[in-house]
């Protein structure tokens, strides 16, 4: 009973502190939001657009070249940036790099190609670099087919001339480019700096399944230098040893202060999830009993870090170095502010030996992969375990002041 | 035990480090009564509290309070003391009312009952008007009431007291003295700190003066004083220089010495209240006026001085 005593004792002035709420709400859910907006918001992966830019520029106007450019815009690789310019300023734009390449469709492009002649594309292009090379192939498969099709076209045409049938060159060649476009054969080119494997991964990725539990987990412990301060000003104001001359016992002080720093994260993530679903199309409420025991849990840790912290804190500003200090560690290597993805394999072995990737892994089971408790127990295990430790090493730390 | 202790303090030892903080105190404390540990400062008496509160564990020695050992019994200890330490032991974030709920809860007292009680002593501590302000916005003065009130919650039998009055104004200091000693009309029995020689004076029935760690020297303020074996010391301005009268005044039964430097004359005697008004007589007589007068009765801190060659105060 005191217990809970002294915890409602230290929320009401946790709330009272209005820094705190700077820390609890309002910062992890303005980062939360800047951080997704900046990983591509809610299409991440699916409109951004990562296929290398292309110059275009049309001289010739003709139904070849109007086919051509039908044909480069449904590309996976390259995307036609319109230049409208000369030939001289798109040349600039390839050798600073804008694009990865130009192509300029010449004048009298299509009459020549309909005379069965060699295809003139001019191509302008950086062939030693990645993205040059693979504009370029891109480009040349893409002429191979306008030069094919305008050859079943020439045939056909000249099939029904000799069938005395009026020959429609520019119907044939249409026709002939429709075929193409549901090829028997899907080639993937992975040159683009993203795997296609990432690709399809980032393509259903909303970025803020990755910020909202990152900020979530990064705030929840700076969230707890108010709470941590509590217990050093107590220190100093000699409260503490005032609470002694009750009948409290150390454990029951510590354990007190536990209860609110718990109660207070725990309030913090389930507002902060509570937002991730409304607001970021998060959907946390697919398994609700494991987000609910994610929740406790990852509050239960934090809690033990802000406990261990104002245990070890000699000042206030001790508080805030060691919050700081765990806080940026944590959140930096649990992948909080970088997608685990977008990682080296190393790195990520290393993140999850901190609690924040397997807690931030957890809340990604239920609201990016939809699943529930049985993908999230190993997250709520390592979380518990952490806990046990830290709390364990609070108290030994608190006890061992006695004399 | 005696049913008539309250503290009984036998050879009480703590040491930090290399430092003997309190070295084989030894003190009774009567039920009912003020007893003040007087010392200056580092002299070892709010480490001879922590020890009586149960928040220090003596290297030796022991101590009962109420009966019960400091050492066996700590949690009944507890029971029965209030502490009020030296530091200002509050929640400055919190108003003197959440505060005093707060604490009163620490000690176990709940709904109506503690309600009653903090009623009571905001009443007590002359705060009731203020009892919504936040500490922090509270001057020293009522910061140290707070602070006092927390520890007459419970209504223990047994106050220990830190030096409560440090560093506020007279007005405050006043409040809090004539309210140790309505506490202890009450029946509460009080142990008292402090460094200032009034205090000791003024409030306690027993005194114990304390310094390096020891008790030098205990008993009523008057068989302290008597320690000395001093004199009232009567110190005068005259209106001119007169040696006919200084050895006239010499002579006067009762005066053990006279005495003549910078232009005051300082008579040593026996009783002031009876010698002077033979010294205005004599003076009359050699048509010499006494322009000022002071009387100085042996004081504790003289006791201190007598005992340790230094001032009770730097
Ligand atoms: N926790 C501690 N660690 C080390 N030394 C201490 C500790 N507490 C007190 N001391 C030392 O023990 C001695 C006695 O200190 P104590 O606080 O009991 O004196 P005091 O009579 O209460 O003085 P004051 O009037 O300044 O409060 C001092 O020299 C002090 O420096
Ligand atoms: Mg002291």
């Amino acid at each position: 009973m005191r217990i809970f005593d002294l915890a409602v004792k230290d929320i009401r002035q946790i709330v009272r502190d209005r820094k705190a709420f700077l820390f609890l709400l309002a910062m992890p859910i303005t980062f939360t939001v800047l951080f997704g907006i900046g990983f591509g918001g809610f299409h991440a992966g699916e409109n951004a657009d990562l296929r290398l830019p292309v110059g275009w520029l049309d001289e010739d106007n003709s139904a070849a070249s109007i086919a051509m450019h039908a044909m480069l815009s449904q590309s996976q690789v390259v995307r036609l940036v319109d230049a409208g310019i000369m030939r001289n300023e798109l040349m600039a734009q390839v050798d600073e790099g804008t694009v990865a390449a130009a192509v300029i469709v010449p004048y009298g492009f299509g009459g020549q190609l309909r005379d069965g002649d060699v295809i003139p594309l001019d191509l302008l292009a950086d062939g030693s670099s990645q993205a040059g090379f693979s504009a370029e192939t891109e480009i040349q498969a893409a002429a191979q087919r306008l030069f094919a099709a305008a050859r079943a076209a020439q045939i056909s045409a000249a099939i029904a001339e000799a069938h005395g049938v009026s020959a429609d060159y520019d119907g044939a060649l249409a026709r002939a480019m429709a075929a193409w476009s549901s090829p028997p054969v899907t080639v993937y080119v992975t040159e683009t700096g993203f795997s296609a494997e990432d690709q399809t991964l980032l393509g259903s990725a909303n970025a803020f399944a990755n910020t909202s539990p990152g900020m979530m987990a990064q705030f929840a412990i700076a969230g707890l230098l108010s709470a941590a301060q509590i217990l050093t000003l107590e220190r100093k104001s000699g409260s503490l040893k005032r609470l002694l001359t009750t009948n409290m016992s150390r454990n029951a002080i510590l354990l007190g202060h536990f209860v609110a720093m718990f109660l207070i994260i725990f309030a913090q993530m389930s507002l902060l999830v509570l937002f991730g679903q409304l607001f970021l199309r998060l959907n946390y409420f697919s398994a609700p009993v494991a987000t609910l025991l994610l929740i406790t849990m990852s509050a239960l840790f934090s809690a033990s870090l802000g406990l261990l912290i104002g245990v070890q804190a000699k000042s206030e500003e001790q508080v805030v170095m060691y919050a700081l200090v765990a806080m940026f560690v944590l959140a930096a290597l649990g992948g909080a502010w970088l997608p685990l993805e977008f990682t080296p394999e190393t790195f990520q072995r290393i993140a999850f030996m901190t609690p924040i990737a397997w807690m931030i892994d957890g809340f990604q089971e239920i609201s990016v992969r939809g699943l529930g408790l049985t993908a999230i127990a190993d997250s709520l295990l390592v979380l518990l375990l952490f806990s046990v430790a830290l709390v364990g090493l609070a108290l030994w730390r608190f006890r061992s002041e006695e004399r | 035990m005696a049913q008539s202790t309250a503290i009984v303090a036998t050879t009480l030892s703590k040491s930090f480090d290399e430092l003997k903080a309190v070295d084989a105190v030894t003190f009774t404390v009567a039920r009912g009564e003020v007893f003040s540990l007087l010392g200056p400062n580092g002299a070892g008496k709010s480490t001879t509290i922590s020890m009586l509160a149960c928040l220090l564990r003596p290297e030796s020695g022991d101590a009962t309070v109420m009966g019960y050992s400091i050492l066996d019994d700590p949690q009944a200890v507890k029971a029965c003391i209030g502490v009020v330490p030296q530091e200002i032991a509050l929640y400055e974030d919190l108003s003197a009312r959440e505060n005093l709920e707060f604490w009163g809860k620490m000690y176990g007292l709940r709904g109506a009952k503690l309600k009653q009680r903090v009623d009571d002593v905001l009443a007590l501590i002359g705060l009731t008007d203020r009892q919504k302000d936040r500490v922090d916005k509270f001057s020293g003065g009522m910061k140290r009431r707070v602070n006092i009130g927390v520890a007459l919650l419970h209504t223990p039998d047994v106050i220990i007291m830190d030096e409560p009055t440090v560093g506020i104004d007279p007005q405050s200091r006043r409040h809090i003295l004539d309210g140790v000693k309505d506490l202890n009309r009450q029946g509460v029995t009080v142990l008292y700190t402090t460094h200032y020689m009034e205090e000791a004076q003024e409030l306690s029935d027993h005194i114990a003066i304390m310094d390096q760690g020891k008790i030098i020297a205990g008993g009523t303020h008057d068989e302290l004083v008597t320690i000395v074996g001093e004199k009232d010391r009567i110190e005068m301005e005259l209106s001119h220089s007169a040696p006919e009268l200084l050895s006239q005044w010499g002579a006067l039964e009762g005066v053990e010495a006279v005495s003549a430097e910078n232009g005051i004359v300082t008579v040593l005697v026996n009783d002031s209240n009876r010698i002077l008004p033979h010294l205005f007589g004599a003076a009359s007589q050699h048509d010499v006026r006494i322009t000022s007068v002071t009387i100085e009765e042996p004081n504790l801190e003289a006791v201190f001085l007598h005992l340790t060659g230094r001032a009770l105060r730097d």
